[in-house]
């Protein structure tokens, strides 16, 4: 399998707080890899160094072989970059099919060809039904699926979620679950971050696990999450 | 800022090359847009207050320029066009083709508007404005399409400057840059009508136009300035209770009635 994402000793620097420190890892094309950490660990900031929110003070990221470091946002979604966001940020104003084609325009500039390409996005996750709603008045775990629809929207070839799993009841969880799993088999590769341990042993190829800012451990669900660093890192050392 | 663009730009085509109003508007619309897309690059990278700031300060500047190039602008004293009636002149003698113009304007405003919402750039702005991160994750160039907005935006405002120039005749540039008579009163009437909805300002200009008059007339003339007074405590009772403007208010009350019959 090849790299499709490489991250190559990547470093954010808050004046003299190193929130991600030389990280790097790849990603291959058809993975579903798994970021973990404690609260603090830099997971969101390593996310945002990733979309193009921030730009990184060193180190490389390449997509395709492109690099991609200082790309802003909607460049890398061009590139084939599709997001969601860990407080949900659907368009409240738009209605559900209209947030999915804010996606697909990207490459279907005509308007019938982008809503015919956004109800196809809205049909995988199971919102094809409520498409004419305002995306106001959707749940949570449906707003969470209308991100996924509208990142799917974008034909990307890697989609990066960014805790989608928070906030929601065990059977939004679990419909999640189902979802991405669905398209990892499809093919679709993923980059997630996420706080449910138990989400990410049911689904991941590969955990990676951060923690102040730098990679504590990497390798199989079953076998980082028995890792004692890793146990000591969430819960803390055990009292002698 | 851009009304006063398009008027002299109106102006000088019309007084130095003799053309046609009509014409003029075309060019009067362009160099609104340009010079609105030149002074939004930088101001569109500030935020909240300070864009409100630099924008004031950018029709400061633009007055300044307006008093000190007179052989553009005419300087302090302005510019007045002569009156000479005719269709190509666009000067009439009866209110009523002033009215029919006007009317025509506000058609190509509307047609303009629902075309824009129709279109991929309708949906690019409505995004941006819901939320810049959002749409910029979906691959939206958010200062490309704010540009584009703004553009446009404008280009339709310098219309209005021509409009305004050959239906008063002469324009100064206390008048046209004067914060409060254009800038103040425009927002004035979108707020009160209803924001990001194409109908809202139209409503807001037929409630808020008469109003304004009539408060002039009744309270003004007892109390100096507590027209503006009254217009204040209206702004402030619609921001209050109509958080969209009137037209969003009855959009609530129209979805209200409709589940009720349901």
């Amino acid at each position: 399998m090849s790299a499709l994402l490489q991250v190559d000793g990547v470093a954010k620097r808050f004046g003299g707080l190193r929130a991600v420190d030389r990280i790097s890892f790849d990603v291959a094309t058809g993975e579903l890899v798994s970021i973990i950490g404690p609260n603090g660990a830099g997971k969101t900031t390593l996310f945002n160094l990733l979309t193009g929110q921030l730009v990184p003070s060193a180190g490389e990221i390449r997509f395709d072989g492109h690099d991609i470091a200082h790309l802003p946002p909607h460049r890398r979604a061009r590139l084939g970059f599709g997001r969601t966001f860990q407080i949900s940020q659907t368009l409240t104003s738009l209605s559900v099919l209209e947030n999915a084609m804010i996606g697909a325009f990207l490459h279907h500039p005509a308007l019938t060809r982008a809503s015919a390409k956004a109800m196809t996005a809205l049909d995988l996750v199971g919102l094809a039904p409520r498409a004419r709603d305002r995306a106001g008045a959707l749940t949570l775990g449906e707003r969470r699926r209308l991100e996924v629809a509208r990142a799917l929207a974008l034909e990307p070839r890697i989609v990066l979620l960014d805790e989608v799993m928070a906030g929601l009841n065990q059977t939004e969880v679990q419909e999640l679950i189902d979802l991405v799993l669905r398209l990892n088999a499809g093919g679709l590769t993923f980059l997630v971050i996420e706080h449910n341990l138990k989400v990410v042993r049911a689904f991941s190829h590969r955990v990676i696990v951060l923690n102040r800012g730098a990679m504590l451990a990497e390798g199989t669900a079953a076998s980082v999450l028995d890792d004692p660093a890793v146990i000591e890192a969430y819960v803390g050392r055990r009292r002698e | 800022m851009f009304f006063a663009v398009g008027a002299y730009t109106t102006a000088n085509l019309y007084l130095k090359l003799q053309i046609s109003p009509w014409l003029a508007a075309l060019p009067a619309a362009a160099a609104a847009a340009i010079v609105a897309v030149l002074l939004a690059w930088p101001v569109f990278r500030l935020r909240g207050p300070f864009f409100a700031i630099a924008t004031m300060a950018f029709t400061e500047v633009l007055l300044a320029l307006a008093l000190y190039f007179d052989t553009i602008t005419g300087g302090a004293r302005g510019l007045s066009i002569p009156f000479r009636a005719g269709f190509a002149n666009m000067i009439f003698r009866d209110r009523l083709s002033w009215a029919l113009v006007m009317l025509g304007f506000l058609a190509l405003c509307l047609f303009t508007l629902v075309a824009i919402t129709r279109s991929r750039l309708g949906y690019f702005l409505q995004a941006v404005r819901d939320n810049e991160a959002a749409a910029e994750a979906a691959g939206i160039d958010v200062l490309r399409t704010k540009l584009a907005g703004i553009a446009a935006s404008a280009a339709l405002t310098g219309i209005g400057g021509t409009l305004f120039l050959m239906s008063v005749r002469v324009v100064d540039p206390m008048a046209l840059f004067s914060l409060f008579d254009i800038g103040v009163k425009i927002a004035l009437i979108a707020l009160i009508g209803g924001i990001g909805t194409l109908y809202g300002p139209l409503l807001g200009a037929l409630l808020v136009v008469p109003l304004e008059n009539l408060l002039r007339a009744e309270v003004g003339a007892r109390l100096p300035g507590g027209n503006l007074i009254v217009l204040g405590l209206i702004l402030m009772l619609t921001a209050r209770f109509f958080r969209h403007g009137l037209m969003g208010g009855l959009a609530t009350l129209a979805r209200r009635v409709t589940r009720g019959v349901r």
